[in-house]
């Protein structure tokens, strides 16, 4: 079962329908998060939502309890969160994308997908990954191609993946196949 | 009888009517049998009223409308104490006749409407500015990605309802028209948004984001291409369509939320707007409260995320929206329906009448441009009080 903590987002039960594409789905709000749930879930998915990862602190309590032991998927705000638990800076862009089609790159070879490859993306996020940001065994891995902003990281030793941008937008091409390949790896 | 002849008929004799937009012209709904008040503890029942249906007739539903406080605490917001004139939170009637008319609706005018045709503005430039600049930093710092700023436009007035409508139909015909009229106010309204159309398992919504000022020069494909090449309001509008697939995706079974049209034009008296079509297939077990609360109130008109935004623009509109950015509309019996969003509208109650309007704050718009475009979408109203 994957289980899915929504951060109040408006675009989380678009997540929930591309999940349940490949597993049962369960999904609760973040002021109504099940312990049971989290025990039960094989992967825990971090939704989007306004604001930025210090409003979350229990959502980075269980990233912190439940990493290396289950699969953990980060989607914009969510992506945030995890980077944040690893100590990185969210800060402030200077240009702003909310509701932007992009066009991103895969960048490292130490990604699940082939690398030079581009995809096209939808972007919702205020905030950005500072950088340079270095822990161990987490990658950069795509980045997008005019602004070089952050824009998936991997880290498959301990299967954790975070995405900038919204696979599960209508913006993004092929959302379905990015998600299949990170739950089946 | 002649339509003329009847429509006069049923306006002069002083019984509450609501009329509202069909597919081939209106349909007019009057002898209400029940008048229900909504509030926060009646709407629960009043949504999951079982009723016979098996001998299904054409006035085997409820009319009315939910205001904009009642949807807010319908999904747990509760709204900050605002200066209000105690307009009801929502009524819907159960009509015992329905009566089609044909598109070009007409009556004979013995009604005398009194009105002045200057209007106040409840927020001036200077202030609309300001709270746009504070919300530009909250987009900024990510608590909200896009919001709509609600100004309100007023004057000491009572009209003939009837005549407003007719008059505001010949020249601003929209889909979701509609009109009340009932002891001790009426709501005349050129709603362009259809936001949710059930029937049978089946929903779609019709979101509207982005509007473009009608002049010689911008015809309906210039119109279109204005929008292809604008990137903000190609951006507002796409946070809306994913904000509306995701509402959608809480009642409806995987798989089934798809976009059937994509940012095609719509053209009116004075505008022309941006607009999409979403559809998807309600799930088994979901209950007309459970619609209600996923679509409403409609997102295009408040800015996304939803509840972020909402907490946002409760804490710093003074004023209650009563009517505006609530829905209008009818449920069947047998569980189909048909909601707007309610804009475009005025609203007369205790001799004053009142035009809210809003428009979008995102990352690049500009305040001076915003405040203009809610002009724009008064003026088809302002201008009937002429």
């Amino acid at each position: 079962m994957i289980y899915i903590i929504d951060h109040n987002d408006s675009f989380t039960h678009n997540v929930v329908h591309q999940f349940s594409l490949f597993d049962k789905v369960e999904c609760d709000n973040y002021n109504n998060i099940s312990k049971n749930k989290l025990e039960k879930a094989s992967i825990i998915i971090f939704s989007p939502g306004p604001g930025n990862p210090k409003n979350y602190p229990l959502t980075s309590k269980i990233y912190k309890k439940y990493k290396g032991k289950k699969k953990i998927i980060g989607i914009c705000l969510g992506f945030q969160q995890i980077l944040f638990c690893e100590g990185a800076k969210i800060v402030e862009q200077n240009k702003i994308y909310h509701g932007f089609q992009s066009s991103i790159q895969v960048i490292n070879n130490k990604s699940l997908f082939k690398r030079g490859h581009k995809f096209k993306v939808g972007r919702y996020h205020s905030l950005k990954l500072k950088e340079p940001f270095k822990v161990r065994d987490f990658e950069i891995t795509m980045r997008c191609l005019e602004s070089k902003v952050a824009m998936t990281f991997e880290n498959n030793k301990d299967k954790i993946y975070g995405f900038q941008f919204h696979p599960e937008s209508f913006l993004t091409n092929h959302g379905n196949l990015l998600i299949k390949k990170i739950l089946s790896a | 009888m002649n339509t003329i002849k009847k429509l006069t008929k049923i306006h002069n004799s002083g019984n509450p009517y609501i009329i509202y937009k069909s597919d081939r012209g209106f349909d007019l709904y009057t002898n209400f049998s029940e008048k229900i008040f909504l509030n926060k503890s009646n709407i629960n029942r009043f949504l999951n009223k079982k009723k016979n249906s098996k001998k299904s007739k054409s006035t085997d539903l409820f009319i009315g409308f939910f205001g904009y406080e009642l949807l807010n605490n319908l999904i747990g917001i509760k709204l900050p104490k605002q200066k209000s004139f105690n307009f009801p939170k929502g009524i819907f009637y159960k009509p015992e006749k329905k009566i089609s008319f044909p598109i070009n609706l007409k009556y004979e005018d013995n009604d005398k409407n009194n009105f002045k045709s200057k209007f106040e503005l409840n927020i001036n430039r200077k202030s609309y500015t300001k709270i746009f600049n504070k919300f530009k930093k909250k987009i900024k710092s990510g608590e909200t990605y896009q919001i709509k700023v609600c100004t309100k436009y007023k004057t000491k007035s009572k009209i003939n309802p009837l005549d407003f409508f007719c008059r505001l139909s010949q020249s601003n015909l929209a889909p979701e028209a509609f009109m009340i009229r009932d002891k001790n106010y009426s709501i005349v309204s050129c709603s362009p948004e259809n936001l949710i159309t059930k029937k049978g398992s089946v929903i779609t919504t019709k979101p509207i984001a982005g509007t473009v000022k009608k002049n010689k020069k911008m015809n309906k494909y210039k119109a279109l291409s204005y929008f292809k090449k604008n990137i903000k309001e190609n951006k507002e509008h796409n946070m809306i369509l994913d904000m509306e697939r995701n509402d959608l995706s809480r009642i409806c079974k995987v798989g089934t939320v798809k976009l059937l049209k994509i940012k095609i034009i719509e053209e009116y008296k004075d505008l022309f707007h941006y607009v999409s079509l979403i559809k998807g297939i309600i799930k088994k077990n979901i209950k007309n409260i459970d619609i209600i609360k996923a679509m409403m109130p409609g997102g295009s008109v408040i800015g996304c995320p939803k509840i972020s935004t909402l907490n946002l623009l409760n804490r710093q509109e003074k004023e209650n929206r009563n009517i505006y950015t609530g829905s209008f509309g009818y449920l069947k019996f047998n569980g189909d329906m048909r909601f707007n969003i309610i804009i475009r509208s005025i609203l007369n109650f205790k001799n004053f009448s009142e035009i809210s309007v809003a428009s979008g704050v995102v990352v690049d718009s500009n305040a001076k441009h915003e405040f203009n475009e809610n002009y724009i979408k008064a003026k088809a109203l302002i201008d009937l009080f002429k």
